[in-house]
């Protein structure tokens, strides 16, 4: 465990109406890595996600106690301004959603809500962040096309560098490759390997082997509570729990 | 035969005679107006405001009431969408879904939809008292107002409740606000089925007759003036169909005519126009 988590989530519940979905989740995640939150379907691991950028909100049946930190700031805190939260993560869905617009106006989407509004300015971040996510060789020559032409596997990278595009310092994966063919799938992987320097990331997954490839953390979540959490090579190698054991031999599911 | 297959034809003959009954009703319309008030058209007629005498055959036209049509279905148009966008986009964005408030909302527009229009045109006319307000396009424009947001509202709500969650949820993980994400991707998303709430609430106002019976007034002379009464093409309809004199009648079908082939019109050119602006929304 690295002394100074970028994010830590503190006796975190949830509960949607009277269930609980998560339970009393203490856990650190650290800085410039990929963490992977892996378990079986329905044991809280989205919800786990959508609580680091107070998505979860959106559901009014949800109830949320504890805390989230992030840089040491608590975003459940009272007169935490929700947007300022949100910008610092880009969220990529288990489907993409492209925003309804162009592929050059789904990245300026972020810049412009905070005020970048000179042409130059933007053509150079929509250039940079369709770059970065290695979408610009498909897309430069036909930037005002509808976002929704594009394939699903372009569309996962075109929210990708939408995401970027509010730089944030955090990029959250819920099941990011799930709805992707197996070439886009990797080039998605690809990406996540080359951003982890600049940025901590953080995926869920029910891929074991895409845990494997990519993770360097890992956090074992099961009906809701954390069953073990750690480097990603001790929970696959000399797992401590024995439901960690039986869930990465595929014995539990 | 089967009994499966049996009801298969049954059910699928029943639904293309349905289709077909509609259908039929449709055409018989467009050829009655057709046959009976295309000999009454002339250049005259849609040129030209009444001269004396127009409702007993003479000289004359009904462009008075064309003009007066198109102030008030698109005053009221604009109206209603000006206050029904709010509305709706409160109704599914910022208040919580399934509130008490918000089924009560929807229950009352379901409910104002259903009010007869010269219901609305008797409201129309006594608020119309109450403010000291005597018959005219501007009190036409009101009542039509009240008539037609129900059906703007309702139609708008029904596809903007369409709008996947997710699509919200990637704008606000942008940092987004309600506002922005109302404002710029709901609307843009739901573009399509908000024209078609605004054609329906349109045709629905440029072709009712009870609720500016009262609050519009009649006239000869085009609408200079929101204050001054305007002549509309339904109740041009409904006095020329009035008269006696077979060929006023005919002109009363001239008239429907004219009426039909201006919404047809107002369709069209919309239709046009939303294709050019939905090649962005997200399936």
């Amino acid at each position: 465990m690295t002394t100074n988590p970028h994010i830590r989530a503190d006796r975190l519940n949830v509960y949607y109406g009277r269930e609980q979905a998560l339970k009393n989740i203490s856990i650190g995640i650290p800085a410039n890595r990929i963490t992977a939150i892996i378990g079986p379907s329905g044991c809280g691991k989205s919800t786990l996600l959508k609580s680091f950028n107070r998505l979860l909100e959106t559901n009014e049946q949800v109830t949320i106690s504890g805390s989230v930190s992030v840089d040491g700031e608590n975003i459940y805190g009272q007169g935490v301004e929700v947007t300022a939260v949100r910008k610092k993560m880009g969220l990529l869905s288990q489907r993409p959603y492209p925003l309804p617009m162009s592929i050059y106006d789904n990245v300026a989407f972020g810049p412009r809500l905070y005020g970048i509004k000179k042409k130059q300015a933007l053509d150079e971040l929509v250039e940079r962040h369709l770059k970065q996510s290695s979408l610009w060789q498909e897309v430069h020559h036909r930037l005002n096309d509808p976002a929704s032409s594009l394939s699903i596997g372009q569309q996962q990278r075109l929210c990708l560098a939408r995401g970027l595009a509010v730089e944030p310092e955090i990029i959250l994966g819920d099941e990011p490759t799930s709805a992707l063919d197996p070439a886009s799938s990797q080039r998605i992987e690809q990406r996540f390997l080359e951003l982890k320097n600049d940025y901590t990331i953080i995926i869920v997954t029910h891929i074991l082997r895409q845990a494997r490839r990519l993770a360097d953390y890992i956090i074992f979540l099961y009906m809701g509570e954390v069953i073990e959490a750690g480097p990603a090579r001790e929970i696959f190698e000399h797992p401590k729990e024995k439901m960690t054991r039986e869930y990465i031999n595929g014995t539990i599911s | 035969m089967n009994k499966r297959i049996l009801e298969e034809t049954v059910m699928r003959t029943l639904m293309k005679l349905s289709t077909l009954l509609i259908l039929s009703v449709l055409v018989i319309i467009l050829i009655t107006i057709l046959v009976k008030g295309l000999p009454a058209l002339d250049l005259a007629m849609i040129t030209q405001s009444p001269k004396g005498g127009f409702y007993l055959g003479k000289e004359g036209g009904i462009l008075n009431a064309i003009i007066g049509s198109l102030y008030l279905a698109g005053g009221s148009t604009l109206i209603a969408v000006c206050l029904g966008l709010p509305i709706v986009l409160y109704l599914n964005i910022f208040a919580r879904p399934c509130s008490r408030l918000v089924r009560f909302i929807r229950f009352s527009l379901d409910v104002l939809w259903g009010i007869p229009s010269i219901v609305y045109g008797a409201f129309g006319f006594t608020l119309m008292l109450f403010l000291g307000l005597r018959a005219s396009l501007l009190g036409g424009i009101i009542a039509v107002t009240f008539l037609i947001l129900p059906i703007m509202c309702r139609t708008m709500d029904e596809v903007i409740r369409m709008v996947p969650r997710e699509l919200l949820h990637a704008s606000y993980a942008l940092g987004a606000t309600r506002f922005e994400t109302a404002f710029t991707v709901v609307v843009r998303q739901a573009l399509p089925g908000i024209m078609t709430a605004v054609l329906l609430s349109l045709g629905r106002g440029i072709g009712d007759a009870a609720s500016v019976l009262f609050t519009a007034g009649f006239t000869d002379h085009i609408p200079d003036s929101l204050l001054r009464p305007a002549a509309t093409l339904p109740l041009v309809i409904f006095f020329q169909l009035s008269t006696p004199f077979p060929e006023v009648q005919n002109r009363a079908y001239a008239s429907a005519l004219v009426l039909t082939v201006i919404i047809l019109a107002i369709c069209l050119t919309s239709r046009a126009l939303t294709g050019r602006y939905t090649k962005h929304t997200i399936k």
